[in-house]
């Protein structure tokens, strides 16, 4: 990583952070689970070329590579941003890497595989798709004769059914059959798991900025929050929660950093999967220790808490679950004998 | 809202990967005969001829100076080594604690004759140290202690009671920490100081104290009037708390610290293999498992970086060892999940006798090195918990 790369990616995260600051509330997230985009914040962000950060230069963007743009997208999780920033980000990297246009306004991206026919028609289906009643475009990975394609469709190309979930963000299902895509392109830097990787590492890094914001709020409220004379944090039951909410949080923010690294060293898979793994496993843990330092007030719907815990509920099970994952690292490691496992933890990354 | 933790990313350059296949291939060959109770014991086990072994290959003291044994080497060659060691359970315990601890310790605070007389021998493989701390009634606050230093011409006599040091049966010196001044009750963080004791000088009682799984790693040692020259002292007189702090920052993070337990995963996998189970819980544990690994690694390699540019990351240090202790603590009950293991000790089957002893083992791995309670109350207070 260069200088002048480091000073862009500061410089964008420091942006991010008062954009955030400034912007984000309560009624912003109030809105947004109603089922609208804030599209002044979204014009804001548009303008600030945010969710270019990761794509081509020549394609109008910064060109940050992943591992640079961590601290951007887990602000997206501290400030529970209620904007499909990382979607959007994600989808112009791989459009502007596949040598595709980046249209405006919203993208989606499916985490799901689909199918390109011989004449160009795109089937399948995603039961559940993130923003896309609120999208634009959405870009699917799909195989044809065994190659993954990349393919942008337009959102309201298929059948799409609103559906409920923890996070009451926008989110639909898609069912495509014989949609022509507006762009197709060859993706060879995609494996057989499409861009469920990349969605995965995205709700990762996103999982950490929620922990360490939780962690914060615990912290604040162990301070403040006075029962038999004094501040509860000063009880060691309630410093030995908040202690092991922190290592969870701690160990989240390096997973994520270590998919965002493998994704940019074309090991998105290994890398998606260590993180996902991890870091569903540290959410479930430190939203319950939230919720025990908080009290009845944390489970109150007028308490902010719930912000960040059902999004945690929620992006866990996300571009695969953690067990989902889980399962897919203990498959590999059992297809080898029990000496390969230290040689694969102890690769270079990208190996 | 900036991160609350720093974990710079540390990438090992591919330059020590030839290191890194030299160590394997010698640990390849010197494990063929090891014994599952004696990969159990890893960095605690004790094994003069394969430290001298170890130390013949330069890779004990890898950092130091050449002037004192050392081999100029960088602390990123020094953790591809460990780890490798680690990875195979390799019995450390012999050179372990004077690599990690008491050499450096000497290198840092240590008077120019200390240094070269002790650091070569530790380099080589020849001279064993144990850590004198703990005493009966000094445990997770350790400043309580009470074993005393008094001054006498020339030196120094030593009174009072360690426990719980490992290995100080069969260790050539301890680093030991006495009052030589103040009050216990009083005055707790003043006038300790650190010595380095001859273990067989007269005055010295080592007791084994039995373990539960029936061996004696760790003892009781009583001191009775024991003579320690003025040249043996540490640092400076009354800087003890200091320097033995300083000196737990080195235990802390190190992959030692999740990785006691590992050797049993990859008999594990054998095994799993073996039986022909494929199925989704097994690999599901086991994906888990590997998740944690693979992220606790990037968290220690981190916090090596960092103690390298000069920072003293405690907080996430404390941070590591816990999350590290939690996971290799569950590796004996993820073969239990996993494996039908017999209720009986397979002789001369290693996963066997491994598990047989990790099972007794781990309780300790939170507790050595500092508590869990203990440690999760550095992070608190870190974290600005009032
Ligand atoms: C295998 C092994 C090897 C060891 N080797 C050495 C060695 O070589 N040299 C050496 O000096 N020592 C050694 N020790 C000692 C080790 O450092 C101590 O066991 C440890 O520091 C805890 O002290 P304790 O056992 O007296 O427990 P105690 O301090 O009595 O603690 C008992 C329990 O109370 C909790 N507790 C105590 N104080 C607090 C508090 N303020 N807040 C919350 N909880 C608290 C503890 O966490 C623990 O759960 C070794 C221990 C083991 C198990």
């Amino acid at each position: 990583m260069s200088n002048s790369e480091m000073n862009i990616s500061e410089m964008l995260a420091e942006q991010v952070q008062r954009l955030f600051s400034a912007r984000i509330d309560r009624d912003t997230w109030v809105h947004a689970e109603d089922g609208e985009l804030d599209s002044d914040l979204w014009q804001e962000i548009e303008a600030m070329g945010i969710t270019l950060a990761l794509s081509d230069e020549n394609a109008g963007g910064a060109g940050l590579n992943w591992a640079d743009s961590e601290p951007v997208l887990r602000l997206c999780g501290v400030h529970a941003a209620p904007v499909p920033i990382g979607e959007t980000t994600i989808a112009a990297w791989a459009l502007s890497r596949a040598g595709l246009e980046v249209p405006e306004g919203v993208l989606a991206i499916s985490g799901e595989i689909f199918q390109l026919d011989a004449q160009g028609r795109l089937q399948g289906q995603d039961a559940q798709l993130s923003w896309l009643p609120v999208a634009g475009h959405v870009l699917v990975a799909a195989l044809r004769e065994g190659v993954t394609h990349l393919c942008l469709v337009s959102a309201d190309a298929g059948r799409q059914q609103a559906i409920d979930t923890l996070d009451r963000l926008p989110c639909a299902s898609m069912e495509l059959e014989n949609v022509i895509p507006l762009q197709t392109a060859e993706a060879p830097f995609l494996d057989e798991l499409g861009l469920r990787p990349h969605l995965a590492a995205l709700r990762s890094m996103q999982m950490a900025g929620a922990l360490a914001r939780v962690l914060d709020l615990c912290v604040e409220y162990a301070n403040t929050r006075v029962q038999f004379d004094k501040p509860i944090g000063k009880f060691q039951a309630i410093q030995q929660m908040v202690a092991e909410l922190a290592s969870q949080a701690a160990a989240a923010q390096v997973a994520g950093l270590y998919a965002a690294r493998q994704v940019d060293a074309g090991n998105a898979s290994y890398g998606a999967a260590v993180a996902k793994s991890l870091v569903g496993r540290a959410a479930t843990r430190a939203a319950a220790i939230a919720h025990q330092v908080f009290g009845a007030i944390g489970v109150t719907d007028e308490h902010s808490l719930h912000y960040y815990t059902r999004r945690l509920w929620q992006w866990r099970s996300e571009g695969g679950s953690e067990h989902w994952w889980s399962e897919r690292i203990g498959r590999k490691v059992l297809a080898k004998d029990g000496a390969h496992l230290w040689q694969q933890l102890t690769a270079p990354i990208g190996a | 809202m900036t991160s609350p933790f720093s974990f710079k990313p540390l990438q090992l350059p591919s330059s020590l990967e030839p290191l890194r296949l030299e160590a394997r291939a010698f640990l390849a060959e010197a494990a063929k005969d090891w014994s599952g109770w004696k990969v159990g014991h890893s960095w605690t086990g004790f094994d003069r001829d394969f430290s001298r072994e170890v130390g013949k290959r330069g890779w004990i003291g890898m950092t130091w100076p050449k002037a004192y044994g050392g081999h100029e080497r960088s602390g990123l060659e020094r953790y591809v080594v460990v780890e490798e060691m680690l990875a195979v359970g390799a019995p450390l315990g012999a050179h372990w604690f004077g690599d990690r601890q008491s050499g450096p310790l000497l290198l840092r605070l240590g008077t120019e004759a200390q240094r070269q007389r002790f650091l070569p021998l530790i380099a080589r493989g020849e001279a064993s140290f144990c850590i004198g701390l703990s005493e009966p009634d000094s445990g997770s606050d350790l400043a309580s202690l009470r074993s005393r230093a008094t001054r006498v011409e020339g030196g120094w006599r030593l009174n009072g009671r360690k426990v719980w040091t490992t290995n100080a049966h069969l260790c050539d010196f301890m680093i030991g920490l006495f009052r030589s001044g103040g009050q216990a009750d009083t005055e707790k963080h003043k006038g300790l100081s650190q010595f380095l004791i001859d273990m067989s000088a007269s005055g010295i009682e080592v007791r084994p104290i039995h373990d539960l799984t029936g061996e004696a790693h760790f003892n009781e040692v009583t001191f009775d009037n024991v003579f320690v020259p003025d040249d043996m002292l540490v640092g400076r007189e009354g800087d003890g708390w200091a320097q033995a702090s300083g000196e737990l920052a080195f235990e802390r993070s190190q992959p030692d610290r999740y990785m006691s337990a590992f050797p049993l995963l990859p008999l594990t996998i054998d095994a799993l293999r073996e039986a022909g189970t494929d199925d989704r819980l097994a690999s599901r544990r086991l994906g888990e498992a590997v998740a944690e690994l693979a992220v606790l690694r990037e968290m220690s390699l981190s916090i090596v970086g960092q103690l390298q540019d000069g920072h003293s990351p405690a907080k996430e240090a404390a941070l590591v060892k816990d999350l590290g202790n939690l996971h290799e603590q569950r590796m004996p009950d993820l073969v239990r999940e996993l494996l039908d293991c017999p209720s009986s000790i397979v002789a001369a089957d290693r996963l066997s006798e491994l598990q047989a002893f990790l099972v007794q083992n781990v309780p300790s791995f939170s507790l050595r090195g500092g508590t869990r309670e203990i440690l999760r109350g550095i992070i608190a207070k870190g974290l600005g918990l009032k």
